[in-house]
């Protein structure tokens, strides 16, 4: 009874790297399909992105059956929203019913690590970044994850939104085009694969705009 | 640091307390008053840390007061200081206050009185007593100079030399001081001995 | 271990009445779940590395004659990492009132959003707004009310009600100040020397400005975990409103702009002999 869980974790990190820019009127949200324990890799093909509602889509990394779980849990929250309001979820109600479900497991936390991406009310391109217990914040672009610290800076370089907080405020959309910001992220992803463990096989990219949701797929490295 | 002391004079107490709320280096306020009206002839001064000090102290007064509504009359000094020590000493080997009390009241039929109340429900009848890094220097002043049937006069100056000698000799010592008295008149606050104004004008 | 959770009822649904069970589960207020694990304090410690905690940080807040000043920095990290330069660290908790955020992110933005329900409930319940100092104490009591468990809070409430100003100081230790004048977090000592040298309580809204902008960049210049935007608000009596929002990095050349040094003696080589 004293010692029997002292070395025992409740936790494990299966890595990935996820990225979500918000454009004037799309949203692309990306993540790897690698998923690893410790150096073992366990498969190359598990998406880490979840659509959440028509116009919201998460991506998460960090422990897959954490994440797996909260995904299961916001499911089912939309379906009685569905039933109780008879409409999808905007993208923004979305952010807080995510922020508060995270905060609600404080004390034994979901490891995981999300970005949700999608469109506002307007038809504008959003994305929100959390930590694991649900302090969030509305960016114009935001990575997460085992890649996240090679991936921010250069998009910091490339993108420079101007800081939400500035007054008089500038507009913090990204200025690139939906093409433009997809070969961005196959880009990054690309040179994050080179020098993270973690991250590779293949990326996985989600893009929303005024035309609905489209899927694309590309090769990264699998070593 | 944390100084809290008082003494029993003829027909009176007087209780002290810095007023320095500090965290860590920082001194977040200089006028925080850490000596509580319990009730019409009752004062608790209280050192320990912030949040259990306050949320005690109102928890003993609203008990207190609400004994006086039920029952018609008020409990004694020492009838407080009981339940206090009682409260202190539940909570004890559940989940602790730290705080630290002294409470002075006066009574129509013993006259003034001072209790010593520690953390861990420790109750004592004192003459003159003290909390805190200011204790060592107080208690000395005290024993030197404390003799029993002082006048107020005589209490303050001393209450005076007290603060004197920590303000000199203490490290950390607090730059301001509140004195409340209780008599037959009943218990309210006597002088602040204050060398730094909160909220002060930088005479730069 | 059973939890109080009464601090989160006012977030129950309003179709609380139909209790089926899988219903309940998943749209009633969540009570928080607790590890099953012997060593809480142990688990606590481990969990906490995944709290973003916003520990570096300088906010600030002061009362003056035309009503309250409040500024922060912007800056999270994680460690050495820089997390975000853009964090809101004053929350607008409704049009009167602003809460200030030091210590976990997350548990200052959760209980202040919190607060800004009870406090609208206090309103229709009422019919008039919570005063700074009910606020504060809901606050207060909450967090006291979670002591040991880890939360980390240091927030100041600021606003304007019945009485005028209000500013209190409050944090998860269940401390609770009332002061007309206070500064937050890593950086704070730095801010506190700028800014209790240049207070005046009979300040002009611009002065107060200033001297508020200045305090919080001169703290992000000498304080590595504070930096991004200085923000600025006010509350009067028509509520707050955002007076600025500037980037430290740009205002250090606003407030120092490079001059044009004058060489006192060029560095000639000195031919071998």
């Amino acid at each position: 009874m004293t010692k029997q869980q002292a070395n025992w974790s409740p936790y494990d990190n299966n890595g990935g790297s996820c990225v979500a820019i918000a454009g004037a009127d799309y949203c692309v949200i990306a993540a790897d399909t690698r998923m690893s324990s410790g150096y073992n890799i366990l498969t190359r093909e598990y998406s880490k992105i979840c659509k959440l509602a028509d116009k919201a889509v998460m991506a998460s990394s960090g422990f897959q059956a954490d994440v797996n779980a909260l995904q299961k849990h916001l499911a089912a929250r939309h379906l009685t929203y569905q039933h109780q309001h008879n409409k999808q979820m905007s993208c923004p109600a979305m952010a807080q019913l995510l922020s508060n479900t995270l905060y609600y497991k404080r004390f034994f936390p979901y490891y995981a690590f999300n970005v949700l991406g999608g469109l506002d009310s307007e038809g504008k391109g959003c994305v929100f970044t959390y930590d694991a217990v649900g302090s969030y914040e509305r960016v114009g672009y935001s990575s997460q994850g085992s890649g996240s610290t090679l991936i921010i800076p250069f998009l910091d370089n490339q993108l420079k939104s101007p800081s939400p907080l500035l007054l008089p405020a500038q507009d913090a959309v990204t200025p690139l085009s939906e093409s433009e910001a997809v070969d961005l992220v196959k880009t990054v992803f690309a040179s994050a694969t080179e020098r993270d463990i973690y991250t590779g096989d293949k990326l996985e990219i989600v893009v929303l705009n005024a035309g609905g949701i489209h899927r694309e797929y590309m090769e990264l490295r699998k070593d | 640091m944390e100084c809290v002391f008082g003494l029993v004079g003829n027909g009176f107490a007087i209780v002290v307390a810095d007023s320095s709320a500090v965290h860590s280096i920082l001194v977040h306020k200089s006028n925080e008053d850490k000596i509580m009206v319990l009730d019409s002839h009752k004062l608790i001064a209280a050192s320990g840390e912030a949040g259990d000090r306050v949320q005690f102290t109102e928890y003993i007064q609203k008990n207190v007061a609400l004994y006086q509504f039920r029952n018609g009359i008020p409990l004694t000094t020492a009838a407080a200081a009981n339940f206090t020590r009682g409260e202190l000493a539940t909570a004890l080997r559940k989940n602790p206050y730290s705080v630290n009390i002294l409470l002075a009241g006066y009574d129509k039929e013993t006259g003034p009185s001072l209790y010593y109340i520690d953390y861990i429900a420790t109750l004592h009848k004192l003459d003159k007593g003290a909390f805190g890094y200011g204790s060592y220097f107080s208690l000395s002043m005290m024993d030197r100079h404390y003799h029993s049937g002082m006048s107020v006069e005589e209490a303050i100056d001393l209450v005076d030399k007290c603060i004197l000698e920590i303000r000199s000799r203490l490290v950390v010592a607090p730059p301001n001081f509140v004195i409340k008295i209780v008599d037959k008149d009943g218990a309210r606050e006597y002088a602040w001995r204050e060398s730094v104004k909160d909220g002060a004008v930088s005479t730069a | 271990m059973k939890l109080d959770t009464s601090g989160l009822e006012s977030t129950a649904p309003l179709f609380g009445s139909l209790s089926s069970g899988i219903h309940d589960e998943i749209s009633a207020a969540p009570s928080f779940a607790l590890p099953n694990t012997i060593n809480f304090d142990g688990f606590q410690k481990e969990a906490i590395q995944m709290v973003k905690p916003a520990k570096g940080t300088t906010t600030l807040a002061f009362i003056f004659k035309e009503g309250v000043m409040v500024a922060a920095d912007s800056r999270a990290s994680m460690g050495g990492y820089i997390s975000s330069q853009s964090v809101k660290k004053i929350i607008e908790i409704n049009p009167y009132m602003l809460g200030t955020m030091a210590g976990g992110a997350a548990d200052c933005q959760f209980w202040h959003r919190n607060l800004g329900i009870k406090c609208r409930l206090h309103e229709l319940a009422n019919k008039r707004r919570i005063s700074v100092t009910g606020a504060s104490k809901l606050l207060a009591n909450i967090l006291y009310s979670y002591r040991g468990m880890g939360l980390s809070v240091g927030t100041m409430i600021a606003g304007w009600d019945e009485t005028g100003p209000g500013l209190y100081y409050v944090d998860s230790e269940g401390g609770r100040l009332k002061g007309t004048r206070f500064s937050v977090g890593s950086g704070s000592p730095y801010a506190y020397g700028v800014l209790d040298n240049g207070y005046r309580y009979d300040m002009s809204i611009e002065e107060a400005a200033e001297l508020a902008r200045r305090s919080i960049y001169h703290a992000t210049f000498r304080d590595g975990a504070s930096g991004g935007v200085a923000s600025v608000y006010y509350v009067g009596p028509d509520g707050w409103k955002k007076l600025s929002g500037d980037d430290v990095g740009e205002l250090h050349y606003h407030y120092y702009p490079v001059m044009p040094s004058t060489v006192e003696q060029e560095m000639v080589e000195v031919t071998g002999a």
